[in-house]
């Protein structure tokens, strides 16, 4: 097993224990796995953030030959509705299975936050190590971004006779989908 | 007495079902979830770096401010320094009106709630939305949080679906992923259509002005996402200066506050970033992002008092709640601050909240010292909540406490009393009892929940001259420091150490002039009987005639230790009193360390269970020599019972003042002993010996409680 898949396992594991799952793969395998997780799921419509990546992966037309309705725009307004979310995030921590969105754009945060599924895509080169890692990498930033945003497992609560229950205001479920870019 | 109303809400706490079951099941799970999450990761060096960075914020924390606001408008936020609440609440509501704001959606601020923000825009006409789901229940209930982290563990879900039953005029089932997805409903609604977010932040970086936030519920993003506005209300103890010191705080506040390595958000802001402002037309820009710094003088003050300033390195994870057993029984409502509870609660109310209401509830702290062990931010907890008593006691100390403790640093007047007392104990006492069960009228608290041990016929002090001690070639001279349990109750455990010591080849002396260590009038925050007790012993004990001072009660040990502290301004005692302390050791620690430990024993089958005393494990960090003793000894079998760290409930006059709380705490003892299945519990403190033998035959439960002295003399055949 090479260095890059010890780093996915890892990733994988602690994404796991936090109630997450995700799955490693190429660009071409990519829409099919989301298409065939949201129809597992009962997803019947979708908010995407397109990047240069998610249109090479052709996730759009994939999901809605799929019969799967996709919004691209006017997501603030879409996000309200749409019971799943897609979007790009730009790093990975493999030690707590973590995502991590840099930037401002709104609509990723959107996505990521408001729906009922939520995918998440990350190039497999961009997950480091650990949490160390990762604010050694925020720290050497020129600029920090205006937003950066962990995001550990779909959202959840104990706050009822601390019973632990996911989905409360965020995702009642969360996959990551790693690109095999190494 | 403690205060009345004080009493009341303890027992109206008690009588709660769900919270002790609920709280109970979280506080006894905890340690090990914690534990667990700190795997990989150094917790006291972690704990280190938080007091250095944020020791550094308040050395320099008007430059942190200015950083702050530097940094954070450059990137297109507006900043306030609030130096009362009274502004900060002025300019939030000004900021509110000018903006023509109706409705806020809130994610969990504390400083927010010290300036009563929900109450006052309220009164407005502003709608203002609690969204973390513990706060909005209790909103709903109009209460306030039982937990710092956990607001609403005082309700069961029955309770929690009727309160949804009334808001949503719909019938909600007490079905707890039901409750969560009616909570998600109706959240969503308030999200999308607030005016403005108001966000608290766990830490605020100087260096590149970004505040952050850490939430599992997702309700802290959707604040800082959807609304136009967003302002941030933190106090001037959040500051760190740079983005690398605020790691540290990431590190230990999941792993503190819940058990987990990492919330499921954590969220970085800085300055102003992209909102949608328009749904329909999808127009984008800039949102209007707001700071206000809270540095009232109540802050202020805790940086400029010497004692308290490391409440600045606070995290604010609620650790020293989850592991106080009093707070575990009682919740957070007791220590009626709407915002603060626990042992750091008692301090910040007094600082922030209220100075009178700090000044009673200091008093529920046991001073076991378990917060301390876990505190993220390495605080003093017990030490700063004795310094709050003190205080309180030098403005107006309780006419009877002073009394008592008045008698018990006279010495001969004390031991006079503790002698008429043996003579008039048979009273209270039914014929071949060895312990009184029941003691009448004001005192009838002290026996609630246990028995007392009836006071020695003959005390120690006169039976020591009569032991007779033959070591040939003694290797050195130790004296002995009964303190008052062991002189005048436990006369064979006293016996026992001399025996035991002796055997190893020590010649023990007990100079007769000592008295009570001082602990009660410590504990009680009588600084000045306690100091007159330290000058009396720090005489009698003459430290420089003896190679060790022995004492086989931890508390009276740790006190020995810390006379020096209260001679500290008299440069004659104070080297006095170094040398004592120097010198001290409780009998297991000083037993292992001149080589006591053996292999001998009797044989005969004896089954014990260990409960570790507060001051030998944490104030001593004697925990290992006192089990291999134990062990090694032939017969001895040990089984660790459940939390055996965890306070008896005793705590010196504790159980005294709060007899309603410290049974139930005896009594969660007495069932991890019983589970055990021991014959005998092995402790190292008469305190702890008192209390617990005092449960187990008010139980009427056949199980014996020894001081390790004596288990050792007995195996060993020396008595």
């Amino acid at each position: 097993m090479g260095a890059a898949d010890v780093m996915y396992e890892r990733f994988d594991k602690n994404l796991q224990a936090v109630n997450g799952n995700s799955w490693l793969a190429t660009v071409p395998e990519a829409a099919d796995i989301i298409v065939n997780a949201f129809k597992e799921n009962g997803i019947p419509d979708t908010c995407l953030c397109e990047t240069p990546l998610l249109k090479e992966m052709g996730l759009k037309k994939a999901l809605e030959d799929a019969g799967i309705t996709v919004y691209t725009d006017h997501i603030r307004l879409h996000s309200e509705t749409a019971k799943g979310g897609i979007c790009e995030t730009q790093c990975g921590i493999a030690d707590l299975g973590s995502v991590l969105q840099l930037g401002d754009d709104v609509d990723a945060r959107l996505v990521a936050g408001m729906s009922e599924y939520y995918i998440g895509i990350v190039r497999l080169s961009t997950i480091v190590d650990d949490y160390d890692a990762m604010f050694d990498q925020l720290c050497a930033m020129e600029e920090l971004p205006t937003f950066v945003g962990f995001i550990t497992g779909p959202s959840r609560t104990a706050d009822i006779e601390c019973v632990s229950t996911v989905g409360v205001h965020g995702p009642l479920k969360l996959s990551i989908l790693v690109v095999a870019d190494v | 007495m403690a205060n009345e109303a004080l009493k009341q809400e303890i027992q109206s706490a008690l009588r709660n079902t769900t919270l002790s079951r609920t709280l109970g099941k979280f506080c006894e799970t905890y340690p090990e979830k914690r534990l667990k999450s700190y795997a990989g990761v150094n917790f006291e060096e972690t704990r280190d770096s938080i007091r250095e960075v944020k020791g550094y914020a308040a050395e320099h924390i008007d430059e942190m401010i200015e950083k702050f606001t530097k940094n954070c408008t450059a990137r297109g936020g507006h900043v306030f320094h609030a130096t009362s609440t009274e502004e900060a609440m002025e300019y939030v509501r000004n900021l509110v009106r000018e903006k023509g704001v109706k409705t806020i959606v809130k994610s969990k601020s504390m400083a927010s709630e010290e300036l009563h923000m929900n109450k006052v825009l309220g009164d407005d006409g502003v709608l203002v939305q609690e969204t973390d789901l513990g706060e909005f229940i209790i909103a709903l209930e109009g209460n306030t949080p039982v937990h710092m982290v956990m607001p609403a563990l005082h309700l069961n879900k029955e309770q929690v679906a009727d309160l949804f039953t009334d808001y949503t005029k719909e019938k909600n089932e007490p079905i707890i992923a039901e409750e969560v997805k009616t909570a998600r409903k109706v959240m969503r609604e308030k999200f999308t259509h607030a005016d403005m977010g108001v966000s608290g932040a766990n830490v605020a970086v100087a260096e590149t002005g970004t505040v952050f936030t850490m939430t599992n519920e997702g309700n802290g993003r959707m604040v800082g996402t959807l609304p136009k506005i967003h302002l941030y209300v933190f106090g001037i103890e959040k500051f760190v200066n740079s983005l690398s010191d605020a790691r540290y705080i990431f590190k230990a506040l999941p792993r503190n506050g819940t058990g987990q390595r990492l919330t499921t958000y954590l969220s970085l802001y800085t300055g102003a970033t992209e909102v949608c402002l328009d749904k329909d037309t999808d127009e984008k820009g800039p949102k209007e992002f707001y700071c206000v710094i809270l540095d009232d003088p109540g802050r202020r003050e805790i940086l400029a008092d010497e004692d308290f300033r490391e409440v600045y390195d606070c995290i604010r994870c609620g650790a020293c709640l989850d592991v106080c057993p009093a707070f575990a029984l009682l919740g957070g409502h007791v220590y009626g601050s709407k915002v603060y509870t626990g042992g750091i609660g008692t301090i910040l109310s007094h600082f922030l909240v209220s100075e009178e209401r700090a000044e009673q509830i200091q008093n529920i702290c046991l001073q076991c010292g378990r917060c301390k062990e876990v505190c993220g931010g390495g605080l003093h907890i017990p030490e700063m909540i004795m310094k709050l008593r003190e205080r309180s006691t030098e403005k107006h100390q309780n006419p009877t406490y002073k009394f008592a403790l008045d008698a018990v640093s006279d010495r001969k007047l004390f031991h006079s009393m503790l002698r008429i007392a043996s003579i008039a104990q048979p009273a209270f006492m039914k014929p071949g009892q060895p312990m009184m069960r029941h003691l009448p009228m004001f005192l009838s608290g002290l026996s609630e929940g246990r028995s007392l041990p009836k006071i020695a016929q003959v005390p120690f002090r006169d039976i020591f001259p009569t032991i007779p001690q033959n070591v040939e070639n003694p290797k050195g001279k130790i004296a002995i420091f009964t303190g008052c349990l062991l002189d005048f109750v436990y006369v064979d455990t006293a016996t026992a150490i001399i025996k035991d010591l002796n055997s190893i080849g020590y010649v023990v002396d007990m100079p007769m002039g000592q008295s009570c260590c001082g602990a009660p009038a410590t504990y009680m925050g009588d600084r000045k009987n306690a100091t007159v007790t330290a000058k009396l012993n720090v005489d009698a004990m003459s430290a420089e005639n003896y190679d060790y001072i022995v004492s086989a009660c931890p508390t009276c040990t740790h006190q020995l230790r810390e006379y020096q502290e209260f001679l500290k301004d008299d440069p004659e005692y104070y080297e006095k009193a170094k040398a004592l302390g120097e010198k001290a050791y409780d009998f297991c620690k000083l037993f292992h360390m001149l080589g006591g430990l053996s292999d001998e024993g009797d044989g005969k089958e004896m089954n014990i269970t260990y409960h570790d005393s507060c001051h030998l494990k944490r104030s001593m960090g004697v925990y290992e020599e006192q089990r291999e003793l134990l062990t090694h000894t032939k017969g001895v079998h040990l089984t660790e019972m459940k939390e055996s760290d965890v306070c008896c409930g005793f705590g010196g006059t504790y159980s005294i003042k709060f007899p309603e709380v410290a049974t139930p705490i005896l009594a969660k003892k007495i069932e991890h002993i019983k589970e055990t299945g021991a014959d005998t519990v092995a402790v190292d403190c008469p305190g702890c010996m008192m209390q617990i033998s005092g449960g187990l035959d008010a139980r009427g439960l056949d199980v014996d409680v020894k001081h390790t002295a004596v288990i050792i003399a007995e195996k060993r055949g020396l008595m």
